[in-house]
């Protein structure tokens, strides 16, 4: 359990890092960011291989080490080292392998794209407010009804940025269960207990979810309903800033530094997961639309965070929101 | 009484240049500041040389990519010199996205005399001036003045982290991210691409590189290193772009040490040649290594920088210390390395006895002819008098970069905006 918060915190703080250096002048720093990436994905790796509050025995702090998510194996046991990372089909093998329990799963959770056909996200390189960061970040200390981010609609910064950090609230619940269990039916409600206060509530406006109950189901497809209207808002605005830098791109010379889209990463958080599982080159995301394909697909350079953990974060989607 | 410190201010790259007689420092402002040693004077034969300031100018002014939308530092990443060969004195230095050449020169003469102009400069009219004079050079108060030569713009897509002179004096290469190109020091609107990590798909980026530098010797030669912990030697003679290594410098991780930020700690924030150039040092962000050219499998010798945060990597990811990019150097017979830590605190290592050193960069112990004390970090247990303990220590202040004299015991440390200079005792 230990290890469980710990590894969750240092996914906030992490994606917190990612978000933050789309302010940050002199554009964003590849090595930082790839860096970031890595912890990101041990951190996940160890969250999502953490079975149960109290299963694991403490380990030295600051760097625990914890039983690598190997397929198919218990997760309880006494920590055993570091083990390697999850094989590349760990993403796509995520329903079938995850001895967990269930996080309660939202798949229609509301999301920056979902909730705001403009959404700020959109802009992603473009439109980085100062206030769309100080909003996630206060958002991540909040608990917050997914609806109201959702619907929030709080038009502009509020809404998209609370539907990017929707998965990483930092709520305790007495009963123990991972922080941001009991506020919504969305990311990180893993309470295994049904019992628990941490019940998941239904998801209200949004397209009917599967079953909350079932901790071994998570199935990719069943809560695959949602990013494909989430997805759009988001697609267009990247479609619309690939067409602005492909003009420029095409002169050799002005070459746009590689990014990735911080936008992607909040519609990964953001959305469920159809097509989030594709570990293909260009999948894991569903704006896989060649974006990494090279220069053309920049993003007027303010993001360069193509790395393969947000194809590794998928999976951490996927688990955040299945049930 | 704490002076307040300017963002711009803070230093962010210290070098001598090749004889030691000019120490040059650039800032995150974007400004170059060269110091100079003064003269020995035979009336005070025991006094060693000082260092003055010689020369200030504004290298890099921010700017901004319209494109991109983006925002250029103007902060001076390094600045290499190059040897001397007449008067005047040349230096590179680079920010994220841009080398200049500048030429550092003395003025001490100016011609006086001119009869075309009056006293205020306007142009006389023609009709009233009967004689040509020709102008004679009238000793004239020093001046230094520093004018950019060349400028090496648009070739690099990322930042831009090493910039390292060729031994032929010709060429030199600037490193960023991915890619290193290769420079004639004649030609600014070309470079050959000898080093490109990028992959076709960006997705499938696991590493970049994060510094690199020319064989002191053999121009041919050079190697980088990278976020992963491993350092590449290319030999440029093998094939126009070195995406192939001649020899390939890694040590099995041990796997005892593993936790969430073992691949931030492995990343390699700098790599330098030895004088003989028969060694590399690596600095990551705990230790140093030397590494022999000869053997590619582990490093020969590994120094502990400071092991007591190894704990404390998570405060140190989140308030972003892990991702310090400190700096190391040789002494000029290579016998000792150092390094700089946090609290101000810098360590020497002496590769002979094995000893090292910590010392701080402080106001208090700063006055001049005092001795620097050998500083202790108390790791546990009780703390004697002097030491300090880890909790203790000032994350603020972080001395990533040093420099050595290339042939003197002086070394240059920066310590945030300001600087130090320390020599040996003379006794």
């Amino acid at each position: 359990m230990e290890f469980k918060l710990e590894a969750h915190r240092i996914v906030s703080i992490s994606l917190g890092k990612i978000y933050n250096s789309r302010v940050q002048r002199g554009g964003i720093k590849l090595h930082k960011n790839l860096l970031v990436s890595l912890v990101l994905r041990s951190a996940r790796q160890v969250y999502l291989s953490d079975p149960c509050p109290g299963l694991y025995l403490a380990g030295p702090a600051g760097s625990p080490a914890v039983p690598p998510p190997q397929p198919g194996e218990p997760a309880a046991g006494p920590p055993a080292g570091w083990g390697e990372p999850p094989p590349p089909a760990a993403g796509a093998a995520w329903p079938e392998i995850e001895p967990q329990p269930e996080r309660p799963a939202d798949p229609a959770t509301p999301r920056a794209g979902d909730a705001e056909p403009g959404a700020p996200m959109t802009g992603a390189g473009e439109t980085v407010r100062g206030g769309e960061v100080e909003a996630a970040e206060a958002a991540w200390r909040r608990v917050e009804g997914p609806r109201e981010a959702a619907e929030g609609g709080a038009g502009g910064p509020a809404g998209g940025s609370d539907g990017f950090p929707e998965g990483l609230r930092e709520a305790r619940r007495h009963c123990g269960c991972p922080p941001g269990a009991a506020d919504r039916p969305g990311p990180l409600g893993a309470c295994p207990r049904v019992d628990c206060c941490c019940a998941p509530r239904p998801a209200e406006d949004e397209p009917p979810a599967p079953p909350a109950v079932g901790p071994r189901k998570r199935g990719a497809a069943g809560v695959g309903g949602g990013p494909a209207p989430g997805s759009s808002p988001l697609k267009k605005p990247r479609r619309n800033s690939e067409e602005q830098s492909g003009g420029a791109a095409e002169e050799e010379e002005e070459e746009e530094m590689e990014t990735g889209n911080v936008a992607n990463l909040i519609s990964i958080f953001g959305s469920s997961f159809s097509g989030l599982l594709r570990k293909s080159p260009g999948g894991g995301r569903e704006e896989g639309e060649g974006e990494e394909s090279g220069p053309e697909a920049a993003e007027p350079g303010q993001i360069c965070c193509d790395k393969p953990v947000l194809r590794d974060i998928n999976p951490w989607s996927t688990a955040i929101v299945a049930f | 009484m704490e002076l307040e410190k300017t963002w711009a201010d803070i230093i962010s790259t210290v070098e001598f240049n090749h004889t030691g007689e000019l120490l040059a420092t650039g800032d995150k402002g974007g400004r170059v500041v060269i110091f100079q040693r003064e003269q020995e004077s035979k009336n005070q034969v025991h006094r060693r040389g000082e260092y003055n300031v010689y020369s200030t100018f504004q290298s890099h002014e921010p700017e901004f990519d319209y494109l991109k939308s983006l925002e250029i530092e103007e902060k001076i990443n390094k600045i290499r010199w190059l040897p001397q060969q007449n008067a005047a004195y040349f230096l590179l230095s680079t920010n994220d996205k841009t080398v200049k050449l500048w030429k550092v020169s003395e003025r001490d003469k100016r011609p006086e005399g001119y009869n075309l102009k009056d006293e205020e400069g306007r142009l006389r009219d023609p009709a009233t001036i009967t004689t040509l004079r020709v102008p004679v050079l009238r000793p004239m108060d020093l001046m230094v003045e520093a004018t950019p030569r060349r400028v090496f713009a648009n070739a690099h897509t990322y930042h831009i982290n090493s910039i390292s002179v060729n031994s032929d004096y010709e060429t030199y290469m600037s490193a960023d991210d991915l890619r290193i190109n290769l420079w004639n020091f004649e030609i600014t609107n070309q470079s050959f691409n000898i080093v490109d990590i990028k992959p076709a798909n960006m997705e499938e980026l696991t590493e970049v590189i994060t510094a690199a530098e020319f064989h002191p010797h053999h121009c041919n030669s050079f190697v980088y290193s990278s976020s992963k912990g491993t350092i590449r030697l290319c030999d440029m003679r093998a094939s126009a772009l070195c995406d192939r290594h001649s020899k390939f410098f890694e040590e099995p991780e041990d796997p005892s040490n593993r936790s969430f930020f073992s691949e931030i700690i492995s990343s390699i924030s700098d790599v330098k040649f030895s004088h003989s150039g028969r060694y590399i040092m690596t600095r990551d962000y705990l230790t140093v290594k030397v590494w022999d050219l000869n053997m590619e499998n582990r490093p020969i010798e590994t120094y502990q920088v400071h092991d007591y945060l190894r704990s404390k990597l998570c405060s140190l990811y989140e308030n972003d210390c892990i991702f310090d990019k400190f700096e190391c150097v040789w002494n000029g017979s290579d016998s000792v390395i150092m390094t700089g830590s946090y609290n101000n605190f810098f360590r020497m290592f002496d590769r002979n006895t094995k000893r090292d050193v910590t010392l701080e960069a402080s106001r208090e112990n700063s006055k001049p002819r005092a001795i620097l004390k050998p500083r202790k970090v108390c790791v546990g247990g009780k703390r004697r008098k002097d030491e300090i303990s880890v909790d203790s220590l000032d994350f603020s202040k972080k001395i990533l970069h040093t420099a050595w004299h290339p042939s003197e015991n002086i070394i240059a440390v920066a310590a945030t905006n300001n600087l130090y200079i320390f020599q040996d005792k003379v006794n």
